[in-house]
């Protein structure tokens, strides 16, 4: 049929062709996969500030000589979108490894594709449990949740002893939220803590009207929550508003000063895990707070100093790389680089703004050292601080 | 050729697939119907693929089946596509234009809040890590393609029978049909039932494509979607869901240099082709040629 | 012993029930807040003005630039604030004029093209859509996807939340949420005199029962139309910026939602019924609010399911009349 014929060049026509290469490219490419839109963006942001303050300094030497290059693709805050810009840079801009991606859900559904395909990935923001088991070529840097969120139920404690009853309300449809609670709990468990209301929302509600309602009514001491910072948020300034006095302990997806806008003076008080300090003393830490205070003139948030640790070690894994080859990265195959980059990552250890950590053989990061904010808003709610805790 | 695959072979596999869904949206509109519901077929279709994947209960039967287990998902997802079909699709039949288009929107929006909230669908989160039936993406080319031209070979001669005048019939005017003895419950049916089938078929094609599953995968977005297909492309003719398909699920990625600017083209795209093209592409090509014609005839004949 | 439990049992369960009650109000009337612009359209031409809910947006965005205006890190206009602030009164009445103009500025793109052709319904349907795709997008594009709050005393000293005190319980309802309904109360009491009371009323009744007729009888069909665009899009402002203060605006799509749920709310109540468009929102919002916080993930399709039965038991809604009168 000859309109059979027509669709077929149609069809054709629409897509695009591209060319190939089979080395290494010049400068190294290394690629950045996390949410440039979508409300996830406000991770995804502070992720791209880290990784490009990690660019610029490490290519004053580069790897001996040879300096690397960024190369981004916006994951948007789906798991399609994620495969999508994995693959793009897997197959289209042929990078050594991937940074990313911002969220645990979206590396659950896009991780496998990168470890099929013997890409390396660092995730510089899972900490979800099960991540590592997705495949030999995935790491991280984020350390896991059960090892940072049961530090804030601490020092709640500590702040105030007579707590009791608890409330736990976390997004059901997020992995991270979801396994991040599941610890939670457990820690509520073991500090012999009441809990005696379990809440559940989706990230994308807005009105949590019967949820803070509910805690209000079973005259809770303490609440959890595990969601991200616009749910997490929103719901926070609710609660606040609706009366509820007692203490918040918020989850890793309170750990950016994007929730400041959203709860205003209700974030006041907000505790909160974290994995980093702005404050630790390495030179690393130092070089890059310096950098960052040049740019933004303050200090550095958690997901931009893990961010920045992520293609630290990727890039300090290919001095190591190019030391076992003895040959220059460019002129290797770009199949072999990626193999023994993944090997070279999980050696030895690095000293980052995290501190000094190294990655064990199934990706697993060791950190030391783990620190609780308390969120501090001025008078009129506008700006915010995470003050370290002792 | 290898490399132009790898890198394209996604894309072609999705406008293939997008076809599939655009044609499952034309089945019901052959018959008048204005229904959204295929999006909530295509998820169930993935369900049960996921699910028949990755759950232990099924794995005695992977373990037997290897590789047949997959058009054995296709086929489960068909009937119980059908089943659903049949069960939502007579009363809701009986409702004429809008409220029509309203109660399959309603039956997504249930169908989806279903599979958030059950734990067989993995809940929010969906399920992970389905199994997959190739080892790379593009040689699901290999099952969307066939059944892509299949379902053209079907449908044409479908129009060409009994079953395709009644639709036509029914679609121009109802009463009228009904009069002269063709049962328009009966016909409206079947459409959209035909409809679901394909729609649950590909969705249950499309989990391993897409490897993980969740309610995300049956929205209203993806109804406006494969309306835009049809409306578009036109919705006189099969060709016209293909057409649209194609055209408007490759834009985005054609465009992706312009990202942010590409949904803004799309919603352009849909105002000046409703405004402008009411017979779709398709349409406007069909006047295009008759045009065409004309002018050659008069500048050939005489008088 | 039981029987000493059970007076407490009671009081307790009123008192929740009173709490459900003020939460499914409050959910309530923000759904008809919503739909009572998308029921002033649909009762004229018989269409669903899928922009509506980008209209509803842009109000709220409106509000919030000339209220508080600093847009936040991504989008083109990152960082850029508008160099006065207005007090959130006036910013809501501006806001809510600026939606109204845009209502009339989506008839012209969108629905008058396809009126002058008479055009399959359908086809308005697509073409609304695409205009809130684009209108969306747009907004998207300027401020970004991220959370937008107004700052606490955006109502000035107020309380936050105002508590009853019930049997040594307290039941709770945000004050921002008693304003919602307030409003929607007042806006109801006017369209409801401006309807059936005035002669521009009378002009749209009669517009809505048969444009050609009435433009036979003299009325200026094109003027009127225009008119209740122009209402439409304000009374979508105003909902937009209230409700924005409440949840925060979450983004371009926040508008969405209730775009979707809308739908069911104005076929529970009757099409073009404003009294029952309200009615709807009530009744959608409290069934919502009383699902038990077990189950409470259902809850997103208590609206739809409210939809498909009322679509396939009684498709006129509850007040509206089946096809006869519309307004």
């Amino acid at each position: 049929m000859k309109q059979l014929v027509f669709f077929f060049v149609f069809f054709l026509i629409v897509c695009i062709s591209t060319t190939y290469a089979e080395k290494t490219g010049d400068p190294i490419p290394i690629g950045i996969g996390v949410a440039q839109t979508s409300n996830v963006a406000l991770f995804g942001q502070e992720q791209i500030i880290g990784a490009k303050i990690a660019e610029k300094l490490f290519n004053a030497t580069g790897v001996n000589g040879t300096k690397i290059r960024l190369v981004y693709q916006d994951t948007g805050g789906d798991e399609a979108g994620t495969i999508n810009a994995f693959q793009n840079l897997i197959n289209q801009e042929k990078v050594v490894a991937i940074v990313g991606p911002t969220l645990s859900q979206q590396a659950f559904s896009a991780d496998p594709i990168a470890n099929r395909l013997k890409v390396p990935v660092i995730a510089p923001s899972n900490t979800a449990k099960g991540i590592l088991h997705i495949g030999e070529y995935i790491g991280r840097v984020s350390a896991p949740v059960s090892r940072v969120a049961p530090n804030a139920i601490k020092q709640a404690l500590k702040q105030d002893s007579k707590i009791k009853r608890v409330a736990v309300l976390y997004a059901q449809n997020d992995a991270y939220s979801v396994s991040e609670t599941g610890t939670f709990q457990e820690a509520v468990k073991s500090h012999n803590l009441m809990l005696v209301s379990l809440q559940k929302f989706m990230t994308t509600d807005t009105d949590f009207t019967t949820q803070a309602t509910a805690v209000l009514s079973a005259n809770v001491d303490m609440v959890i929550i595990s969601g991200l910072a616009a749910d997490g948020g929103n719901l926070v300034k609710q609660l606040r508003q609706l009366g509820f006095k007692g203490t918040i302990v918020g989850g890793n997806g309170f750990n950016t000063a994007n929730v400041f806008p959203v709860c205003g003076k209700s974030c006041d008080g907000i505790l909160v895990a974290q994995a980093y300090s702005p404050e630790a003393n390495n030179p690393t830490n130092k070089a890059f707070v310096a950098e960052y205070h040049n740019l933004y003139k303050k200090d550095p948030p958690q997901f931009s100093a893990q961010a920045y640790t992520a293609v630290q070690v990727i890039a300090e894994a290919l001095r190591k790389v190019e030391s076992v080859k003895k040959k220059k990265i460019t002129q290797l195959e770009l199949q072999v680089v990626r193999e023994e980059l993944n090997k070279a990552i999980r050696t030895g250890s690095y000293i980052t703004p995290l501190g000094e950590i190294s990655l064990d053989r199934t990706g697993e990061i060791n950190q030391k050292m783990f620190y609780v904010s308390r969120i501090k808003m001025d008078a009129a709610g506008k700006v915010g601080n995470f003050v370290i805790m002792k | 050729m290898e490399d132009f695959l790898q890198n394209n072979g996604f894309l072609l596999v999705t406008l293939t697939q997008q076809a599939l869904l655009a044609i499952s949206l034309y089945y019901p509109l052959m018959t008048g119907q204005l229904s959204v519901a295929s999006p909530g077929f295509y998820a169930v279709g993935g369900y049960i693929a996921a699910i028949m994947g990755t759950i232990d209960f099924f794995a005695p039967w992977r373990a037997v089946l290897g590789w047949a287990i997959f058009p054995l998902e296709w086929l489960i997802a068909g009937l119980v596509s059908a089943v659903l079909a049949v069960l939502v699709g007579i009363p809701a039949l009986r409702l004429r234009g809008i409220y029509l288009a309203l109660a399959t929107i309603a039956f997504v929006e249930i169908l989806r809040v279903l599979c958030l909230n059950m734990e067989i669908t993995g809940g929010a989160i969906g399920i992970f890590g389905v199994p997959q039936m190739f080892e790379n993406r593009w040689s699901y080319i290999w099952v969307f393609g066939p059944l892509l031209i299949i379902m053209l070979l079907f449908t044409w001669r479908l129009e060409q029978t009994r079953v395709g005048r009644a639709f036509k019939a029914v679609r121009e005017d109802e009463m009228a049909a009904d009069c002269m003895g063709v049962n328009p419950t009966y016909f409206k049916v079947m459409a959209f039932v035909i409809g679901a089938v394909l729609a649950g078929v590909v969705g249950a094609m499309s989990a391993p494509f897409l490897n993980t599953w969740n309610a995300r995968q049956g929205t209203f977005d993806a109804s406006i979607a494969y309306l835009a297909y049809v409306l578009i492309g036109g919705s006189r003719s099969m060709w016209g869901p293909v057409m649209g398909a194609i055209l408007l699920a490759a834009l985005p990625e054609i465009l992706r240099p312009l990202k942010d600017a590409r949904l803004i083209i799309n919603g352009l795209v849909l105002i000046i082709a409703s405004i402008y093209l009411p017979q779709g592409i398709v349409g406007a090509l069909q006047r295009l040629r008759i045009f065409m014609i004309r002018r050659v005839s008069s500048m050939s004949g005489g008088s | 012993m039981q029987e000493d439990n059970f007076p407490c049992q009671d009081i307790m369960t009123a008192v929740d029930f009173l709490q459900n009650f003020l939460n499914g109000i409050s959910i309530g009337s923000v759904y008809a807040i919503f739909a009572l612009g998308y029921t002033l359209v649909f009762s004229i031409l018989g269409i669903i003005n899928f922009a509506h809910s980008a209209v509803f947006t842009l109000g709220a965005y409106l509000t919030y630039s000339l209220a508080v205006g600093q847009f936040g890190i991504s989008g083109i206009l990152a960082g850029f604030r508008i160099p006065f602030q207005l007090s959130f009164p006036i910013s809501l009445l501006i806001g809510a004029v600026l939606s109204g103009i845009t209502g009339v500025l989506v008839e012209r793109c969108a629905f008058r093209p396809l009126r002058a052709r008479d055009a399959d319904s359908l086809m308005a349907l697509v073409s609304s859509l695409g205009v809130a795709l684009v209108a969306v997008n747009v907004i998207q594009y300027l401020a970004g996807s991220e959370i937008y709050s107004f700052p606490a005393d955006v109502y000035g000293d107020i309380r936050p939340a105002i508590m009853f005190h019930v049997a040594g319980k307290v039941v709770v309802i945000r004050t921002v949420q008693v304003i919602i309904f307030a409003v929607s109360m007042v806006i109801l009491a006017i369209l409801v005199y401006l309807i059936n009371f005035t002669r521009i009323g009378k002009a749209l009744r009669a517009v809505a029962e048969n444009t050609s007729t009435s433009s036979l009888l003299g009325i200026n069909v094109d003027r009127f139309i225009l008119y209740t665009f122009f209402l439409s899009g304000f009374l979508g402002g105003i909902a937009g910026s209230l409700v924005g203060t409440s949840f925060g605006i979450a983004g371009p799509y926040f508008g969405v939602t209730y775009g979707l749920k809308g739908l069911a709310v104005i076929v529970l109540g009757g099409m073009g019924s404003v009294p029952g468009t309200v009615f709807g929102g009530l009744i959608i919002g409290l069934t919502e609010a009383f699902v038990p916080s077990d189950y409470s993930a259902y809850k997103e399709a208590v609206a739809f399911a409210f939809l498909l039965i009322v679509l396939l038991v009684r498709p006129q809604g509850l007040l509206g009349q089946s096809q006869i009168h519309k307004v």
